[in-house]
């Protein structure tokens, strides 16, 4: 298993955003988790990126295991997973290509010569070639998160995870989002997609089939399947 | 990678020049206030190893030691103590006459009062007032020697003198080290701060802590480099204005910039160290 969550609870003061959650993921496995807001879906992003602990449980993300890692060894996790955001974090005083560049360095795999080429290529798979020294202000909700999806690929991570990946996008661009996002699954990639909307769990051709073992009141629904 | 770190911190102090500059200028008044001190601890260094290379002890030998003991006496003296001059009672007492003028009173002494001596040029680490207390009781001992003067109490005075600077150079280098440590902690933790967001992103992308906070630690480097700079190019010029007009000082040896520059870069990198170690955790997970 990729991914793991053994009887995981996570409250935030009274309010309980995962009660006893027990769900896995495997290498190349397309999962979308589908709720309203205030399900517990970023939550459970969260916890897999150690943004936040669980109250109780286990999390395990590859050969990364247990509730409270060290600095160094969550830095180290973050740098094994693509993430994008619902609001795109990128940094507003960099170009895309800087952007994305970012995420090579950060990585730390690559020596200084080979940055651009693998930066392009991203950029390339995107379609953001053209707009590679455009600052974020001057995209639009679109090409921001094809930015962002630029950055969370650049590095070929075994897993992609998507936060509301088509929360701020018009009908259009969502559609190019989820294709895009459906392609990097296509090409190896795991998939793990948080989202309020049917329509993204429903993009993908996928079988929906509940897996929590026991989902609590306000834990994600979730479906997985192969993309084909 | 150092040059892409170099660039974050330029992008940095560029984005927060006001800052920067702010932080830049107080501590050159820091390290300006600091450095007047130490010209004067430098100038009074070099005035007491002027005072103190002079510094001798003098053996007043009997009147019946014969050439041979003398000879020998002065090689071990030699061996033991430093370099020895042989000043015998004539040369004693021409050396008096100098010193007094042409005293009608010396017209009356028919015989020469003043023993012969042998001056030691004491070797440097026997310069202080406990050592050549010591080596005066020593030198007592020798049965060709009367007498032993050093001027035991000016010895002891430029010992406390020199100790005293000394102890003084101490405390100002730690009330500015502290003054220094304080700006560029503070001044880095602003700046840290004011780009919370870039660095919660970084850290969210998985950055260690060591690659957010290089281009910082650079920056206060960068600063510290820079103040000093200024700082010793302000202290030449005063300097310069009070020898040409005051009192003929001196300015720091090479040796002395290079100890300024390298404690201030040193400070700056332990104070940014501190910072960001603290600051980063408060930054977010």
């Amino acid at each position: 298993m990729m991914i793991t969550f053994e009887q995981v609870t996570k409250r935030y003061g009274e309010r309980l955003a995962l009660d006893s959650v027990s769900w896995g993921m495997d290498e190349g496995e397309c999962v979308v988790f589908l709720g309203p807001s205030g399900s517990g879906k970023t939550t459970l992003l969260r916890l897999i990126t150690h943004e936040t602990s669980p109250s109780a449980g286990i999390v395990t993300v590859g050969t990364f295991r247990g509730s409270r890692l060290s600095r160094a060894r969550r830095a180290l996790l973050r740098r094994t997973l693509g993430i994008v955001y619902e609001d795109f974090r990128l940094l507003t005083d960099r170009s895309v290509f800087e952007n994305v560049a970012l995420a090579v360095r950060i990585a730390g795999l690559h020596a200084d010569v080979d940055v651009t080429p693998r930066v392009e290529v991203a950029l390339d798979e995107v379609g953001l070639s053209r707009l590679s020294a455009a600052l974020p202000s001057e995209l639009s909700f679109g090409e921001k998160q094809r930015a962002a999806i630029a950055r969370a690929i650049v590095n070929r991570p075994a897993v992609v995870l998507a936060d509301e990946p088509t929360g701020a996008l018009e009908p259009r661009s969502a559609h190019e989002v989820l294709a895009l996002l459906g392609r990097i699954h296509h090409e190896g990639s795991a998939l793990l997609v948080a989202t309020t909307r049917e329509e993204v769990a429903d993009a993908p051709p996928v079988a929906v089939e509940p897996q929590a073992a026991r989902p609590g009141p306000d834990a994600p629904s979730s479906a997985t399947a192969p993309v084909a | 990678m150092f040059a892409f770190y170099a660039r974050e911190a330029w992008r940095s102090f560029h984005q927060h020049r006001g800052l920067a500059t702010t932080g830049v200028l107080a501590l050159t008044a820091a390290l300006t206030l600091s450095g007047v001190f130490l010209l004067l601890a430098h100038n009074a260094e070099i005035a007491l190893r002027l005072i103190g290379d002079r510094r001798e002890l003098v053996a007043y030998l009997r009147d019946d030691v014969t050439s041979a003991d003398r000879d020998t006496l002065i090689a071990r003296l030699n061996d033991l103590y430093g370099t020895v001059t042989y000043v015998s009672k004539d040369q004693a007492w021409e050396e008096f006459k100098q010193e007094i003028g042409n005293d009608p009173l010396l017209e009356g002494v028919n015989e020469n009062p003043l023993p012969a001596s042998l001056r030691v040029k004491l070797r440097p680490e026997l310069l202080n007032a406990a050592a050549m207390d010591e080596a005066a009781k020593q030198v007592k001992e020798f049965p060709e020697v009367e007498d032993v003067r050093y001027g035991a109490e000016w010895v002891q005075r430029l010992d406390e003198l020199s100790g005293a600077i000394g102890r003084a150079a101490v405390g100002v280098g730690a009330v500015v080290g502290l003054a220094i440590l304080f700006i560029l902690y503070n001044t880095i933790r602003l700046s840290v701060m004011a780009r919370r967001p870039q660095v919660e992103i970084m850290s969210r992308l998985g950055a260690a802590d060591r690659f957010i906070a290089t281009p910082f630690v650079l920056e206060a480097v960068a600063q510290a480099l820079f103040a000093s700079l200024l700082a010793l190019g302000a202290l030449f010029a005063l300097q310069q204005a009070v020898a040409s007009r005051l009192a003929a000082i001196v300015f720091f040896s090479p040796l002395w910039i290079a100890g300024f520059l390298g404690a201030t870069v040193a400070l700056a990198w332990f104070a940014a160290s501190l910072a960001l170690s603290r600051v980063l955790r408060a930054v977010g997970p």
